[in-house]
């Protein structure tokens, strides 16, 4: 077990420098970034650029800066941001915007397993009913919406129509409009809309996932064999066949879980949320390579962890499946 | 096999039974297909894109560029006869640019799922009937493209091109392009699964006993026996192409020379509060186009599959 967990986390290092690369490529293709930084401003000379190269430390060769990038990762260092918030260093600043984003996806994941997972059983239990029929076309309809779009239907209706809640930020801006004076209040006011949205999106796919698979493995012969010893009903479905209908969904969620912040930057610029997506948006906007790069690092890295974790999850549920 | 279209092998059917060599596989799939409403009903919302698409100019009643609405005080008003959509802050009528940005989102779709099929389906191809270290390589390849933050790869890419060339050479072209070579890895991987199964039938080794050359028998008798997946995973890719691009617009980093759905949503961003109509009908024409093509693309899956028989 603890082989297979060191040959997996030694497997995922070329996967990370691979990503790595193609990211650093990426933010080198457009060429020198002190030229696009200082492209707007007429007045600066070429002594300045030259020590702004300096310092950054662009002069250098390219495999040079992508060593020097890397020796400074592994000590937990980012770099400084080129323009946002005045160069401060990349993990304040990420920081700084990370748990707004956490708050939201993590109650939109929670939320919509809560839901799907009911639903979807329900759903493959009565196969062709009338509930069914409903929960898969809305589902599958759920799958068509872009999000965005969602986001912009919730806005106008629940809070220019209905006025029920804020459709912009995290906070308010003064004490004195928290809701019942609470600041905790006020979060939640504002999470509403955007949480609902995102677990509708995320709970389209997973009423589909746990029906199919609930379909699946009730059609098979030990669920026969469960229901002809006698069980009720409820220990069959809910002790026998969750268990393993249950596996695609931890893959889903496993992956959705390291990929989630990389869907933020639509979500949290719909509502103006002042999360790691909308700072992502915004560096790309400035061509900020250090604050982007750190992003797109700790994603990389939550997704490789994710996966793991998702595989080690996998042993758990289902004693089938052993490590080699 | 016969490749033929399946709409002119249902015309012959009659003539088809009678042949010695029974119905092709193809006319047992449309008649599969044919019972599904959903799938059908899916073809049709396509069909209607295209339409728009084909004849935009005939159905549009106003250019798409059309400002003098503007200068006629029909600015931001709501929709009405004249205007069946409404219009933006500049008098532009909604209905017109809905009906231009139809084949903007075609052609990203078919191209970027295009690209993205083409490259999984070599990948798949090679290294699933290869194996060894050309599978160890391109497997390591994918899944560096699997794993790494899909969108957020692609804004960096499309926003660094913007800078690159001011002026937008190809313009919806790139997008196209970076959307098709990021979106190829999941599709590999099922190619490759589904060629691993098929290399071990019988007549592979029949063929190779035969003395046939490897070309032959991966473009002559593997890859028509991975098309069905083929054409079900093209189908989806190209919903999710479509959808793709809407965010990627959405955003701030499409084409600002085209106009496509996504974009007309990012306008109307700006003024959510005044003008409802702004995005909800360009929103409505993405999620119809992305449904139709997802519809498709089940009902090719149930009506292709070999394993379900009648």
């Amino acid at each position: 077990m603890i082989k297979y967990i060191i040959r997996r986390l030694l497997y995922l290092i070329p996967l990370f420098v691979g990503i790595l690369i193609l990211v650093f490529a990426a933010t080198r293709m457009a060429g020198d970034p002190v030229r696009l930084m200082t492209g707007l401003n007429p007045h600066i000379t070429a002594e300045a650029k030259q020590q702004l190269r300096e310092y950054y430390g662009l002069d250098k060769p390219l495999y040079h800066q992508f060593s020097v990038y890397v020796w400074e990762l592994l000590h937990g260092d980012l770099g400084n941001a080129y323009a946002i918030r005045g160069g401060l260093p990349v993990t304040t600043l990420i920081g700084q915007y990370i748990w707004e984003t956490f708050k939201l996806q993590l109650a939109a994941l929670f939320l919509s397993l809560a839901i799907s997972i009911p639903v979807g059983i329900m759903s493959a239990r009565k196969q062709y009913s009338k509930l069914d029929v409903s929960v898969t076309t809305t589902s599958l309809f759920g799958t068509c919406i872009p999000i965005f779009y969602m986001g912009v239907i919730a806005i106008i209706i629940f809070s220019y129509y209905l006025g029920w809640f804020p459709p912009f930020g995290a906070h308010s801006l003064f004490a004195e409009r928290y809701p019942f004076g609470n600041y905790a209040l006020d979060e939640l006011w504002h999470m509403a809309l955007p949480t609902a949205v995102l677990t509708f999106a995320l709970l389209a796919p997973v009423v589909l996932l746990v029906r199919s698979s609930m379909l699946e493995v009730l059609r098979q012969d030990y669920i026969l064999a469960a229901r002809a010893s006698g069980l009720s009903e409820r220990t069959v479905v809910y002790k026998h066949a969750l268990r393993n209908a249950l596996i695609p969904v931890v893959t889903y969620v496993g992956l959705y879980f390291g990929s989630m912040l990389a869907g933020a930057p639509i979500t949290e610029t719909v509502f103006n949320w002042p999360g790691v997506g909308r700072l992502f948006v915004e560096a790309t906007n400035r061509l900020d390579f250090p604050v982007l790069m750190g992003i797109t690092v700790i994603i990389t890295l939550m997704t490789l962890v994710a996966n793991l974790i998702t595989d080690l999850t996998y042993a758990y549920i289902d004693p089938r499946i052993r490590f080699e | 096999m016969k490749r033929k279209s399946p709409k002119a092998a249902d015309s012959k059917n009659r003539a088809v039974n009678e042949r010695p060599g029974g119905i092709s596989q193809w006319s047992i799939a449309w008649r599969r297909f044919k019972k599904n409403k959903a799938a059908l009903g899916g073809l049709f919302i396509i069909g209607v894109v295209i339409f728009m698409a084909a004849f935009d100019s005939l159905i549009a009643p106003f250019p798409p560029n059309d400002i003098s609405g503007f200068y006629k005080g029909e600015a931001r008003v709501p929709p009405s006869w004249d205007h069946l959509f409404g219009t933006d802050k500049l008098g532009r009528d909604i209905f017109s640019q809905v009906v231009y940005g139809a084949k903007a989102a075609l052609y990203v779709g078919f191209g970027a799922a295009a690209i993205a099929i083409s490259i999984a389906i070599l990948v798949g191809l090679f290294s699933g009937f290869y194996g060894g270290h050309i599978d160890n390589f391109l497997m390591r390849i994918t899944e560096i493209f699997l794993v790494m933050p899909f969108l957020l790869i692609l804004l960096v890419f499309l926003r660094v091109i913007i800078v690159l060339a001011p002026s937008g050479i190809g313009g919806l072209s790139v997008v196209t392009l970076m959307i098709g070579a990021f979106s190829w890895s999941a599709n590999a991987r099922i190619v490759r699964a589904e060629v691993l199964r098929v290399k071990e039938y019988e007549y592979i080794d029949a063929e190779r006993a035969l003395g046939a050359s490897e070309r032959r028998i991966i473009f002559r008798h593997v890859l028509p026996n991975v098309l069905h997946v083929i054409i079900v995973l093209t189908t989806l890719q190209i919903a999710t192409a479509i959808l793709v691009e809407a965010a990627v617009s959405f955003l701030g980093f499409g084409d600002p020379n085209t106009i496509t759905w996504g974009q007309q949503l990012q306008n109307a961003q700006e003024a959510v509060k005044e003008a409802w109509w702004e995005g909800i009908f360009p929103g409505l024409f993405i999620t119809l186009l992305v449904l139709g093509f997802s519809l498709l693309g089940n009902g090719l899956r149930d009506a292709l599959d070999p394993r379900l028989r009648e």
